[in-house]
């Protein structure tokens, strides 16, 4: 062979085997992926620890309230676009719409006027056009306007021919959202730079280039609020280095934030899993259904929880060292509303009131009762209806004189008619002394609502405990009972010391009677507006299957002599030096009567043209007093 | 010069081959990458003729069709056969409420209603009980009895839901079943069951997915079982083979709304699918009415493989 073929049949081998090398050697990229794997992120959420007033100092926020309440006062209900927002023919735009009677169709509520903004004014999108519009808007210039109305939250979109300056169509669509204004924008970002859980989470003070406003309503998508009679949307600060984002859902109809979370920067980060209510319901789950938290403070130590049907529950207290509760809770609400008619009810069928089963009791003089019964629990993975918003809060009590945990319970659609909304709160004083409490915040079916919460109260003074009663001298229950908490007999026992005086009920010690706590009912007298709590009390010897864990809906919603813990008590077995186990069911009537309401929420217009919800709370439950001083 | 002229031709054989082999590779390459973050396509379909028929006791009453099911808890307990005029005429005998609320049901061949419980409001003694079987509406007698028990179906405080989701497979006499109890927040434990309707014996147990609703679905690429995920606002198949069920699901699509979760799956046109959702949280439900559910419409697009979505 000569020498060139040699070389040429040379070239060719090495070439073959250089390419087959190529050929079987992974693509970098996939190299890549193997050395360094993407970490999952992550995703945590931050409910909002703060009042919205905090946001109303924000000037931003500040000018805008201010603007709305000026165009409420001058009959106007649409806030207009600032001029910078707008070119020449989009302004005269904003003036002819204004003035149009069919645009500005939906902007009053009888006399009140509802809040309104424009949202924004630009050229026609050929797909926002219909039939009519668009033959005309191919040698016309036209324009499209939107508008938001708040308290509906409608859109309405207008169609106009800026060559002769006519309205083309008015379209609303309601439960939608439209894009938001420049100034809408800044006020998302300046509250979500202004939140001090953002400020918290991100490790500094953002500045506004931190942020990405989330583009979540390309056209009219959904809100990513899952409460979707708001408008909200979601600023984002965006960590590539850690391949997270933090993400602000920014409510702007209540102008302040509504959740946050931190995630991945991938597509997992979608807005439809930030909405408001999964974040709070992950959140809560995770950190108060799945595991107990602790609270140490003002010497109290307390672990709590939130149950599947038992609201917050509070266990294995200690005040200063001492034990004081082994768990204290609210089982169940009672709900029943009193109708005349009676006579002539068929109870042979079942009623359904707003898709819920009603239960009817036929009482005296022609009455009859009617209602449920509301467990309130996890919002996930529970037997409740109820359900916990926001997680557990600790705040200061009014007069500083201690502090209380407490829970926020609602139906999703409360202040809606049937829907409910309670707290369930541990009032704990710097004197040892603690207040188990429920409020209830209404709207329920009806102005002719009695309330029962059912307390169940384990007191752990001591491993041996006993119960009295006080009926001018103090009366040692010897067995399960009950009775209707009075009140006639305190102010008779002028005889007794002013502390025997107060208190109608005591639970101490079996060993040292010096140790333990007095139970003061409430009569009205904690300057918190309430009527008095006109209770039954129970006291039942300790039984594990008898509440010391979750108890589902416990007896009648209506039968207004079965509070449900009667079952307990059919045996009427020995209690003395024992395990007692204190129930307190209060019963409340509730009040829809102008200047007297009670157990009640309201929605109405303000004078800034949105919704605003008043509630009447009422609030029942016994202080306990320790009997010595700690 | 002649002389040199192998090198130069292996040198060019070297080049041209060495250029085809590297746009090869990197063809494969692309494909690869494409087909990971490609959306799971089950085929073209159009709706099939059910074989459902209505129950024969009707015709025995003289009500004639329309008539509607009514599950809703809102007027009747458990079931409830609404017809005439608006459907204003209820057809709901007192022995129709002994078992409870009732959430959804398949009808088969020859007109019996297979019906699934439904955990209401409240929790009665029977509740956890009552979640645990599926029930008959005999055709020829109207009679509603219990058809299976489920001794494996555990609900309990924390998850109040038992059997929960049905669907008839007209092609072999079988029932395909969803059970949820087993799941809590951190797992997903459901199981479908596929039932034989004549032995009632148990075909294939699938563990690991809880599905709120079932629906077949045969497609140009062949049959499946959809799934609406109880978990999250997603719609699943699992591809079936000769009646046997793949255990691995694909992720079809996700509803906007991740509160929402597919309660019913229907094939309402050629490569058309209406979904029903509604907000599930493995909690008590309150609200049953139509205005708390969301409609969507989902289509398929062969050419562009992606579905589009839309709340009607």
């Amino acid at each position: 062979m000569k020498r060139e073929n040699k070389v040429a049949v040379g070239i060719l081998v090495i070439g073959i085997l250089v390419l087959a090398g190529y050929w079987f050697m992974p693509q970098s990229s996939e190299v890549t992926q193997t050395e360094k794997p993407s970490i999952p992120v992550e995703e945590r959420v931050i409910l909002p620890q703060y009042e919205k007033s905090i946001y109303q100092n924000i000037p931003e926020v500040q000018n805008y309230l201010a603007d709305i309440r000026k165009m409420i006062q001058k009959g106007q209900a649409i806030l207009p676009l600032q001029r910078s927002e707008l070119d020449s023919n989009a302004q005269k735009v904003q003036v002819l719409l204004l003035a149009d009677p069919e645009f500005t169709k939906d902007t009053k509520q009888g006399e009140k006027l509802l809040h309104n903004d424009m949202m924004r004014i630009l050229p026609a999108i050929i797909s926002s056009l219909g039939e009519k519009s668009r033959n005309i808007c191919q040698s016309h210039t036209c324009y499209q306007a939107e508008k938001y109305n708040f308290v509906t939250n409608t859109t309405t979109r207008a169609i106009v021919d800026t060559d002769t300056l006519k309205v083309l169509s008015v379209e609303r669509y309601s439960g939608m959202q439209p894009d938001i204004s420049l100034r809408l924008t800044h006020i998302a970002q300046a509250i979500a730079l202004n939140a001090p859980e953002v400020k918290k989470e991100l490790g500094f003070t953002p500045a506004r280039k931190d942020i990405t406003m989330a583009n979540v309503r390309g056209t009219m998508k959904e809100s990513p609020c899952e409460n979707t009679s708001h408008l909200c949307v979601a600023p984002t600060f965006s960590d590539h280095q850690k391949e997270q984002a933090l993400w602000a859902v920014v409510d702007l109809t209540e102008l302040k934030l509504a959740a946050a979370k931190w995630a991945g920067l991938g597509k997992t980060a979608t807005p439809a899993c930030i909405g408001e209510r999964s974040l709070q319901n992950r959140y809560i789950m995770k950190h108060f259904c799945q595991k107990d938290s602790f609270l140490e403070k003002n010497g109290w130590k307390i672990t709590y929880r939130l149950t599947g049907s038992d609201g917050l529950e509070i266990r294995n207290v200690t005040f200063r060292g001492h034990k004081v509760l082994t768990s204290a809770k609210i089982v169940d609400w009672h709900v029943s509303y009193q109708q005349k008619g009676g006579e002539n009810l068929d109870t042979s069928t079942e009623t359904y009131i707003e898709g819920r089963r009603v239960e009817f009791v036929k009482g005296e003089d022609g009455n009859y009762l009617f209602g449920y019964n509301d467990a309130m629990g996890c919002p996930l993975f529970s037997t409740s209806v109820v359900l916990a918003f926001n997680g557990p809060q600790v705040r200061e009590l009014k007069n500083g004189d201690g502090f209380m945990l407490t829970q926020d319970f609602r139906n999703p659609k409360w202040p809606m008619a049937c829907n409910y909304r309670y707290e369930n709160r541990f009032e704990f004083y710097n004197d040892g002394s603690f207040r188990v409490v429920g409020v209830n915040k209404g709207r329920g079916c009806g102005d002719n609502a009695i309330y029962r919460p059912v307390m169940r109260i384990d007191m752990a003074v001591d491993e041996k405990e006993n119960f009295y009663s006080y009926d001018g001298e103090w009366k040692l229950w010897e067995k399960e009972g009950s009775e209707k908490v009075q009140r006639s007999f305190l102010s008779n026992s002028v005889s007794e010391t002013s502390e025997a005086d107060r208190y109608a009920y005591k639970i101490v010690s079996a060993k040292d009677a010096s140790r333990g706590y007095y139970i003061e009912p409430n009569h009205g007298q904690f300057n918190d507006n309430s009527r008095g709590d006109n209770a039954t009390l129970f006291v039942t010897r300790f039984k594990s299957k008898e509440g010391d864990k979750d108890l589902l809906t416990l007896g009648s919603c209506c039968d207004l002599s079965d509070d449900g813990v009667e079952r307990y008590i059919e045996e009427k077995e020995d209690i003395a030096d024992d395990h007692p186990v204190i129930w307190y069911v209060p019963r409340i009537r509730n009040d829809a009567r102008e200047g007297h309401e009670y157990c009640w929420a309201d929605t109405v217009i303000g004078e800034d043209g949105n919704l605003h919800v008043k509630v009447w709370p009422c609030t029942v439950g016994p202080k306990f007093v320790p009997v010595g001083k700690r | 010069m002649r002389k040199y002229l192998p090198v130069v031709l292996s040198l060019i054989v070297i080049a041209v081959t060495g250029y085809l082999v590297v746009n090869k590779k990197k063809e494969n390459h692309s494909a690869v990458t494409e087909n990971r973050v490609s959306v799971k396509s089950v085929g073209t379909f159009s709706p099939q003729r059910s074989c459902a028929r209505p129950p024969q006791f009707l015709k025995q009453l003289n009500i004639a069709q329309p008539v509607v099911i009514d599950l809703s808890q809102k007027r009747f307990k458990g079931i409830a056969l609404l017809y005439g005029k608006q459907f204003q005429k209820a057809l709901h005998p007192k022995t129709w409420e002994q078992y409870g609320y009732f959430g959804t049901y398949t009808v088969d061949k020859t007109g019996n209603i297979y019906l699934v419980p439904m955990p209401f409001i409240s929790i009665f003694p029977t509740t956890f009980n009552l979640q645990k079987n599926i029930y008959k509406l005999e055709s020829k007698t109207g009679k509603l009895s219990l058809f299976m028990h489920f001794d494996d179906v555990i609900p309990n405080a924390n998850n109040p839901y038992g059997v929960e989701a049905i669907v008839y497979d007209c092609e072999d006499d079988t029932l395909w079943i969803a059970a949820i109890d087993e799941s809590d927040y951190q797992r997903q434990k459901g199981v479908i069951y596929h039932i034989d309707l004549r032995s009632k014996q148990v075909l294939q147990r699938v563990e690991g997915f809880d599905a709120l609703s079932l629906q077949l679905l045969r497609s140009s690429q062949g049959k499946y079982l959809l799934a609406g995920s109880a978990r999250e606002s997603a719609l699943y198949a699992f591809s079936l083979s000769k009646g046997i069920l793949n255990e691995v699901p694909e992720k079809l699509l996700t509803l906007p709304n991740a509160t929402e979760h597919i309660r019913k799956i229907k094939v309402k046109g050629k490569n058309r699918l209406e979904l029903q959702s509604i907000p599930f949280s493995y909690a008590l439900i309150a609200q049953t009415g139509h205005r708390d559910r969301t409609y969507y419409n989902a289509v398929w697009n062969e050419k562009q493989q992606q579905w589009k979505i839309k709340k009607q």
